[in-house]
């Protein structure tokens, strides 16, 4: 049993049982520096994703995409018209990384989204149906859990052509719930055994009332810490592909900009252009990453050793 | 005998997943929007060895048919031509296989193997100075983006510094120069390699690190860890003889477990470093619309990495007998 479950257990019955639980799940995570530093970070980045529709408002210039300094037509470096100075075309960069930080997000979030809801499902029906739909859905996440998500989405790109940013979050998606399936799974068993399963089935409760009522509220925080590193590992992949150069080319993000630096071969020469994209990809993997350790220890300390590399 | 049941069964799955994954490559290939014999048969070819290629690979003939003749072909090495280079593609796949195994399995033993050292120090010096700063240089090291980091270090090390060559594997005077033998040969590849080994190596060691870490400090709770301290051991031999053989299991885990990460890796860093590997290969075909150099680099890369998930399942297996039901 994890320490969650025991807080759920012994927890005196509340008018908002979310709200309950979440604030004493707060009163752990504020103890956690790690997790302080994760969650500041995070909020810094979305600060800067908001930040991101200013500047084309205060100068067409300032657009990140299309946006080109009249008076200047190549590299230069940081000055008070561009802080960050421009790239090969005179476009502002520090426009670009904060429409980076916009597009970090969307693709983060919405590919974690998808991939948690998908491998909770999975792990969920693989759980509780157990038998034949165990063994087939377990052998499916296997298969696919050790392709390198990275080299498919390469190679989808081969075959269709250029992928647009929704198609390759969706391929990301895809390939991205094996791991939380799996642990779903374990929790799903564990909770099938409980009592209170047996107790519904009993009262004559349908499988799916069973699934939705009774388990799923079990796994969700589980399935949410699982979020965080999804996150991660989805805003990592895209990342590494538009600087391959199979990004969506028409979204500007973090990887793109570094590829744009590393193809124009300005990486010796600018290193106001090759360093703040590769410290933005860094530090929002590490803040999420921190985050993620930090629910880790607020749900479950015994739970760490699982999927940390991905 | 229970080890090589085990190892038997693990290569029968290993066996099926392959040939699913054979399998949905063929129907991607075939199936997907636009002429299937375009993607196979090279534009700039004559009529001629266009017809007799279309006939090599049953082009012409119904969809089982084809598969039947493409998983043939697979067996006989027969992957068509290149659009590229215009050579055979196994060819070309045969010669970056080496390339890609050498950095690949360098960067991830080393990384281990440092990775399981550290984890050791830092669960000993659970609490303290030590312990934080290696925990966070861990977490620091494994959360940067792979090839910025690449790019850093040639910057640094390549560019400003001059120590290391900026990209590729060999000097062409060395290899082309009849006078100099293996060892001088083997040190060119070392010298090339320093840079993208430790670009993996920085990347990878931060999570075993952690994994080492946190495993050390639960396998310590342990009876046996107990019973071995009322015995009146050293502390070291604890540490290094009881504790940390045990602890180390979950790192092997997680080798198998990240291996489709560091596989990821190692393509960026190959193609970065423009390592002649198969994981660049992959990259510039995809990018060249080099569709059967594409399709074979990543049937060798699936390959490559089925074949590592079974030595780390063995090397599981042999270290830790519990496994072997």
């Amino acid at each position: 049993m994890t320490n969650a479950e025991q807080k759920m257990r012994v927890k005196a019955p509340a008018r908002f049982p979310w709200f309950e639980s979440f604030l004493e799940g707060w009163s752990i995570f504020k103890q956690n520096l790690l997790g302080k530093i994760g969650l500041s970070l995070l909020v810094m980045f979305a600060l800067m994703a908001i930040c991101s529709y200013i500047p084309p408002l205060i100068n067409p210039m300032y657009n990140p995409m299309t946006g080109v300094d009249p008076d200047i037509l190549g590299c230069t470096g940081p000055s008070w018209k561009h802080w960050l100075g421009t790239d090969f075309m005179g476009r502002d960069i520090l426009s670009q990384l904060l429409a980076g930080a916009r597009v970090a997000f969307m693709v983060g979030v919405s590919a974690a989204v998808m991939s948690v809801a998908l491998g909770t499902a999975v792990g969920m029906t693989a759980g509780y149906m157990g038998k034949f739909a165990d063994t087939v859905l377990m052998r499916l996440a296997d298969m696919i859990m050790v392709m390198p998500t990275l080299l498919v989405v390469l190679l989808l790109a081969a075959v269709f052509g250029q992928l647009n940013i929704w198609t390759i979050v969706l391929i990301i998606a895809l390939f991205r719930w094996p791991g939380v399936s799996r642990i779903i799974r374990g929790q799903t068993l564990t909770l099938k055994q409980r009592p209170f399963v047996e107790a519904a089935k009993v009262a004559g409760a349908s499988h799916m009332r069973i699934i939705f009522r009774h388990i799923m509220p079990n796994v969700l925080p589980l399935a949410f810490l699982f979020m965080t590193f999804r996150v991660t590992s989805a805003i990592i992949t895209e990342a590494a592909l538009a600087f391959l150069g199979f990004g969506d080319p028409g979204t500007v993000s973090w990887g793109m900009m570094l590829q744009w630096v590393w193809k124009t071969g300005n990486m010796f020469q600018a290193p106001y252009w090759l360093l703040p994209p590769g410290i933005c990809i860094s530090l929002i993997t590490l803040s999420f990453y921190m985050l993620g350790r930090a629910m880790d220890e607020v749900l479950d300390p015994r739970l760490r050793k699982e999927d940390q590399t991905d | 005998m229970e080890l090589r049941r085990y190892i038997t069964g693990r290569l029968m799955q290993i066996t099926l997943i392959f040939f699913v994954i054979l399998t949905v490559l063929f129907l991607l290939f075939r199936l997907a929007p636009g002429d299937p014999v375009t993607r196979m048969v090279d534009p700039d070819m004559t009529q001629e060895d266009s017809d007799r290629l279309i006939a090599e690979l049953g082009l012409d003939q119904p969809l089982g048919v084809q598969y039947v003749i493409y998983v043939k072909n697979f067996f006989m090495g027969r992957f068509g031509y290149s659009f590229h280079y215009g050579e055979p593609v196994v060819d070309i796949i045969w010669s970056r296989l080496p390339n890609t195994v050498l950095l690949f399995t360098t960067s991830i033993i080393l990384s281990a193997l440092v990775g399981i050292f550290l984890g050791k120090i830092a669960s000993w010096h659970k609490g303290k100075k030590l312990d934080s700063f290696m925990t966070l240089g861990a977490l620091v090291t494994h959360t940067l983006f792979l090839p910025w980091l690449a790019l850093l270090l040639i910057w640094v090390f390549a560019y400003k510094l001059g120590w290391f060559p900026i990209t590729g594997m060999i000097s062409e005077e060395v290899w082309l120069d009849p006078e100099s033998g293996f060892v001088a040969k083997a040190l060119d590849v070392m010298y090339h390699m320093v840079l993208p080994l430790s670009t993996l190596f920085l990347i990878h060691f931060g999570a075993y690190l952690l994994i080492m870490r946190s495993s050390m400090l639960e396998t310590l709770k342990e009876d046996y860890i107990l019973t071995a301290r009322a015995k009146g051991l050293e502390e070291k031999t604890i540490r290094n003889h009881h504790a940390a053989p045990n602890a180390a299991l979950p790192v092997v885990t997680s080798i198998g477990l990240s291996l489709a990460f560091s596989i990821n890796g190692g393509a960026l860093t190959e193609t970065v470093f423009t390592w002649p590997g198969i994981g660049r290969e992959l990259v510039s075909a995809v990018s060249q619309n080099d569709y059967p150099l594409a399709q074979a680099s990543f049937l060798l890369i699936a390959i490559v990495v089925l074949l590592s998930n079974l030595v780390v399942d063995v090397l599981y297996a042999y270290l830790d007998p519990r496994i072997r039901y």
